[in-house]
């Protein structure tokens, strides 16, 4: 029985450089999809669709709520053709009733341990609407190791750099952020990985640089400093989300090889100052990731903010707009209030305003969010500050004997797509 | 004028959310003669599942029905607690909710803001 497997592709946003990772959350499912079942993976990102392959049954992995309507409306070809379609992964969580109307199946919840039973269903004829296990998380000790082997490989290289592989740790948040859907999505418990696990899975990755992709590795610094003491032999480069700034945890981080991390940033305080300074004095990295549009921003602040981010040294700042994805306090409370103006779910990529902020119109807001980008890359853009850390990772990597040099056979072209090389 | 009232949930209550998943939230009811005031409180992190807001048409009507209370007498208010930050989006706030009621259901939630002493007015007079 063959299964293909679908990551639909979105619009990414404009004047970004733009990176295609490799897709993890698919993966992750099909590593819990049974074994004798065939695997066929699509990134859309890079691939073309191939409506009328010989397939028995497609899965459609959805991560973005950008990503959705994508989503549907590939299902939606695939059932014209009498093939049977089921949806997972976040945003099928965050959009399930109206997912229901183009699939035939919903999955809701951690896949693990629960695809034995949906592919005999499948094979029955008994296929359930929905198999609703938000309320039943499986135990951590049973995730992973995801089937990277599914990837087309090649198509992740950016003129022969391959770029990193996605990686998880732990599952659930304990924190309860405003533009978050952790707790609709059952994750409100921290659950860290066994060790052993996690270092099995991290070994297995044929690539030495990886983004750890953890809502936050910052809520257990026992199993933090474990892991990152496990992880130095590994002698792997990463990013990640936040991590904690004790001095211990730093240490740790450098050694198992933190190349950088994002740190919200979202206010210009010496709180955020010398937290930055910390990382940094590790040799750590720092992107920073700055929300624009919540209601305690006034056009003044937003300008200030941005001053402030060019003092404080940051390696690199990712800028966004409030995007009130469903299930979240900043859609409740903007619902609340009839803020929303725009539902349209292509939209809500995070750089688009969709509701009315408090301080300003959404136009100055969304001139704004251009404002902050062109301001920040004014003197060096963003590919040259990445070019910056790439070359930090990769004196690293020489120094440690892990530096692998760029593919030859794919220097001329970009995740996939021949590239013209331009003379400066 | 400050106000005097510091204690808008008198219970836990529990309550399947979407998706059946249990949820919480806090819970008073006031009985008065002319009408019965319900607050309910957003609990935040200790909510393992759905907010009151997200459940308000379901969640209204299962606490009059348990209760008794009369549907036409409901002013029913949805409660955030501060969260003891600075961001002003984690600041105390009360909604007052009106439903397009029938016989079976609650539906077509509205919004309006209220300021702590008007709920206060509301419960104590």
């Amino acid at each position: 029985m063959k299964f293909q497997l679908v990551f639909p592709k979105w619009r990414k946003l404009e004047g970004q450089t733009t990176f295609n990772l490799p897709p993890h959350g698919a993966i992750v499912f099909a590593a819990t999809i049974p074994q004798d079942i065939e695997v066929e993976f699509i990134d859309e990102n890079l691939e073309e669709m191939r409506f009328d392959d010989d397939v028995d049954f497609v899965g459609i992995s959805m991560l973005l709520t950008t990503q959705i309507k994508r989503g549907w409306a590939i299902a939606d070809e695939y059932r014209k053709r009498g093939k049977k379609v089921i949806f997972g992964g976040i945003s099928t969580m965050l959009h399930a009733e109206e997912t229901m109307e183009h699939a035939d199946s919903v999955f809701l919840g951690e896949a693990e341990g629960h695809m034995e039973q949906v592919f005999k269903d499948f094979k029955n004829g008994e296929l359930k609407k929905v198999y609703n296990h938000m309320n039943d998380l499986p135990p951590i000790e049973i995730v992973g190791p995801a089937r990277r082997e599914l990837y087309n490989r090649d198509l992740y290289y950016h003129k022969g750099v391959q770029m990193v592989d996605l990686f998880h740790a732990s599952r659930g948040c304990k924190y309860s952020c405003y533009p978050c859907a952790v707790s609709y999505l059952g994750g409100r418990q921290f659950r860290p990985r066994p060790i052993d696990k996690a270092i099995e899975e991290l070994e297995s990755i044929d690539n030495n640089r990886l983004f750890i992709v953890d809502n936050s590795l910052a809520q257990d610094t026992q199993w933090e400093k474990d892991l990152f003491k496990a992880m130095i032999p590994l002698k792997k480069k990463w990013c990640s989300h936040t991590i904690e700034d004790k001095p211990e945890v730093l240490d740790l981080a450098a050694q198992a090889g933190a190349w950088y991390v994002y740190q919200a940033v979202f206010d210009t305080s010496d709180y955020i100052k010398e937290r930055v300074k910390r990382y940094h004095d590790y040799g750590i990295g720092v992107e920073g990731t700055i929300l624009l549009g919540l209601d305690n921003q006034t056009e003044d602040d937003i300008k200030r903010l941005i001053d402030f981010l060019l003092e404080i040294d940051l390696d690199l700042a990712e800028f966004t707009v409030l995007a009130p994805f469903p299930h979240t306090k900043a859609y409740n409370d903007l619902v609340k209030q009839n803020r929303i103006f725009n539902k349209n779910w292509d939209d809500y990529n995070a750089g688009q305003v969709v509701y009315h902020p408090k301080h300003m119109s959404a136009e100055r807001l969304q001139e704004l969010y251009q404002y902050a980008w062109d301001t920040f890359y004014k003197d060096e853009s963003q590919e040259e500050k990445m070019f910056k850390l790439l070359k930090k990772v990769v004196s690293r990597e020489v120094e440690d004997g892990t530096f692998k040099k760029r593919r030859q056979d794919l220097s001329k072209s970009s995740f996939g797509k021949n590239v013209i090389h331009k003379i400066a | 004028m400050e106000s005097k009232v510091d204690n808008y949930q008198d219970q836990i209550y529990h309550f399947k959310g979407l998706w059946d998943v249990p949820s919480i939230c806090g819970l008073k009811i006031v009985k008065k003669a002319e009408n019965t005031v319900v607050i309910a409180t957003d609990l935040f992190e200790d909510n393992p599942g759905t907010s009151i807001t997200e459940w308000n048409v379901k969640l209204a009507k299962q606490i009059c029905d348990e209760n008794e209370i009369d549907y036409t007498d409901l002013i029913y208010i949805e409660h955030t607690p501060d969260k003891k930050t600075k961001l002003s989006f984690n600041h105390e706030s009360f909604f007052k909710v009106k439903f397009d009621v029938t016989s079976d259901k609650f539906e077509n939630p509205q919004w309006q803001e209220l300021a702590k002493n008007e709920v206060d007015k509301l419960i104590t007079e």
